[in-house]
């Protein structure tokens, strides 16, 4: 086992698609770039099989397709869950960039005659939807990354950050195969890890079988925070449909298309019960779709029949876009659109944003900097990016920024110590017990946890219950034992997964109203109180403590 | 547990142990030279990377019963 000393203007831990845009926005600004990934680049990441949908406002038509409407959904559909300064200088004002970059890289939004293909749901006034073939989006960032030059590290975990006089100055990793340590020294570092999607049980068995990508376990969100780093929007437990055994994205293709929920008594429950009807937002469609359940009104379809054979056409052909496999799936359980409604549930939880506009994770200012000198953030590991949209702008944004706050530091911060022996000994500590737990078993528990008492029905007692039991499974922590490699960044995984359960507990236990339902939902102040709440809770590390205070947002 | 690999067709290139973003594929040796093998089924999130990267299209995705009845 080899450790490896690097230099680097930014570093960017997480490849995925706001890793690589980020990178990106680094290297074209002038920064020398290491990007690490626990996968490679060309795959890892949420979109890594594909995606087909791209949030923008386009200056089609003068009364909702401008920057202007597009900041008056974000107010409306976010309820206070963002600041509107920062999400028109993340997204706004790098959008016309991004359109521009993704054709540059050989992946326009466009259809092949040049125009772009628009759909609409979740509370859009518009078509803000760009319905585009992004198969080959990532392999095609991969190579763009790295024929800017940038240092790309594979299959590299990275587990910790490394500071210096407050400020964040690069990190540390190993390589998931060779066990290679590698001791990163940079200027300004990104963190673009993604949310955390293996925190709660999950309804189809296997906790794997995830909506988003099962190897996001907010890792990076758990090193700023222990480096110093503000998080927020840490209460909302995001929550999806899904077709029934599979986990797969691609239900918004068929909203937008038009598709219709139904439910077992064969009422269309959407249409009757929101005035936005299938195309509410998607908070509104989760929460109606567990009121049914508890009624009793279940199973839950989702009904394409009446569609137009030339918008089933478009449908079947596009399907495969967001998950590649989900035409194979629908096609060996016997699914047939044109002739029978698909059933769905509820997805799993999530740590994530609570709307398609606004984030949860680290918090980041207009200038995609978190509340640590040197530290930057972009993508579903931050407060204000979200989706696919929010990935592609705002981790350009996060790259730029790096590069600027790298490239004006008179002088490099000093040369960090060797790599100590000890300190690589702490993360391999797993692969040394003898005795102790497979993580999978601490995990699996601790996903009952959330589930039973953080979910999506949340009270006073029942959450403080939750804080108790996760503190007992946390001494659990330094007991997990791993056999290989794998099981080994595994054990990392666990740990960040049980830290986040915590932050998200602690915030559900503070904002003592609800909000988004059921995303942060407490049976115990069950009204959304917009005169004290519409604002971010903001937790902080103070010792061993997490704290949290409220910071306000102004709505319109 | 998706994804199969026909090994009549593959030709051990170890595409898919590199590009699988959960470490799930590895490479292992038989009289033929590399293959693939499924080390971790359980954790594969059937993103589908295996299959559009295989030069020699020797991927196939099957769902388990789990999958496919509940």
């Amino acid at each position: 086992m080899d450790i490896h000393e690097l230099t680097t203007d930014v570093l960017i831990v997480g490849g995925g698609l706001a890793g690589t845009n980020a990178a990106m926005g680094a290297a074209e600004n002038g920064a020398d770039v290491v990007i690490a990934d626990k996968g490679a680049i060309e795959r890892s990441g949420d979109i890594g099989g594909g995606v087909d949908h791209f949030m923008a406002f386009l200056n089609q038509d003068p009364e909702w397709d401008t920057r202007e409407a597009f900041l008056g959904y974000v107010d409306k559909v976010g309820r206070g869950t963002g600041h509107l300064d920062i999400i028109e200088s993340v997204y706004c004002a790098e959008l016309n960039a991004a359109i521009e970059r993704m054709a540059r890289i050989g992946n326009p939004l466009t259809q092949p005659d040049g125009t772009f293909y628009r759909t609409r749901s979740m509370g859009q006034p518009g078509t803000y939807w760009i319905n585009f073939n992004g198969k080959r989006l990532k392999p095609r960032l991969g190579k763009a990354v790295r024929d800017l030059g940038c240092r790309v590290l594979d299959k590299v975990m990275m587990v910790d950050l490394l500071t210096r006089d407050g400020a964040v100055a690069g990190g540390i990793g190993f390589h998931i195969r060779s066990g290679d340590f590698y001791r990163v020294r940079a200027k300004a570092t990104v963190i673009s890890t993604g949310n955390s999607n293996r925190l709660y049980e999950n309804p189809r068995i296997n906790p794997f079988n995830t909506w988003l990508c099962p190897f996001d376990t907010g890792d990076g969100q758990i090193m700023a925070f222990k480096a110093g780093a503000a998080l927020s929007n840490m209460e909302y437990m995001r929550m999806t449909l899904l077709p029934k055994g599979f986990a797969a994205p691609g239900f918004n293709a068929l909203v937008g298309m038009g598709g219709r929920f139904l439910n077992g008594l064969g009422e269309y429950f959407m249409e009757k019960n929101h005035p936005m009807g299938n195309r509410a937002p998607r908070y509104d469609v989760v929460y109606q779709a567990l009121q049914e359940i508890r009624m009793g009104h279940g199973p839950l379809f989702i009904d394409c029949r009446h569609l137009r054979e030339e918008d089933l056409a478009h449908l079947r052909a596009s399907l495969g876009y967001d998950k590649d496999t989900l035409p194979d799936y629908f096609e060996q359980r016997g699914e047939n659109l044109r002739t029978n409604p698909v059933e769905i549930t509820v997805s799993e939880g999530m740590q994530a944003g609570p709307t398609e506009v606004t984030g949860s994770g680290i918090k980041i200012d207009r200038e995609s900097a978190s509340t640590v000198p040197g530290l930057f953030a972009c993508g579903d590991a931050c407060d204000h990016n979200r989706c696919v949209h929010g990935a592609v702008a705002g981790g350009y944004k996060a790259g730029k920024s790096a590069a600027a706050h790298a490239l004006g530091m008179k002088a490099s911060p000093e040369a960090p110590d060797a790599v100590a022996r000890e300190e690589v000994d702490r993360f391999m500590a797993p692969m040394g017990r003898s005795t102790g737990y497979p993580q999978r078993q601490i995990e699996d528990a601790l996903r009952k946890i959330m589930a039973e008492h953080v979910g999506p029905m949340r009270s006073e007692n029942g959450i403080q219950m939750g804080i108790r039991k996760l503190k007992r499974l946390e001494g659990s922590l330094d007991q997990m034992k791993a056999t290989d490699l794998h099981e080994l960044m595994r054990t990392h995984e666990t740990r960040s997964l049980l830290l986040i359960g915590q932050m998200m507990a602690t915030a559900a236990l503070y904002r003592t109203e609800s909000r988004n339902k059921p995303y942060h939902h407490r049976l115990d102040y069950p009204e959304t109180d917009q005169e004290n709440w519409s604002g971010l809770v903001v937790l902080r590390k103070e010792g061993e403590r997490i704290v949290c205070e409220f910071e306000p947002v102004s709505t319109r | 547990m998706p994804p199969v690999f026909d090994y009549e067709k593959c030709i051990g290139c170890g595409t898919c142990e590199e590009l699988c973003p959960g470490d799930v594929i590895y490479m292992k040796q038989s009289d033929d030279g590399p293959e693939p093998y499924l080390r971790y089924p359980d954790e594969c999130w059937h993103c589908g990377s295996c299959r559009q990267d295989c030069p020699e299209e020797a991927v196939t995705i099957l769902f388990p019963p789990d999958m496919l009845s509940i």
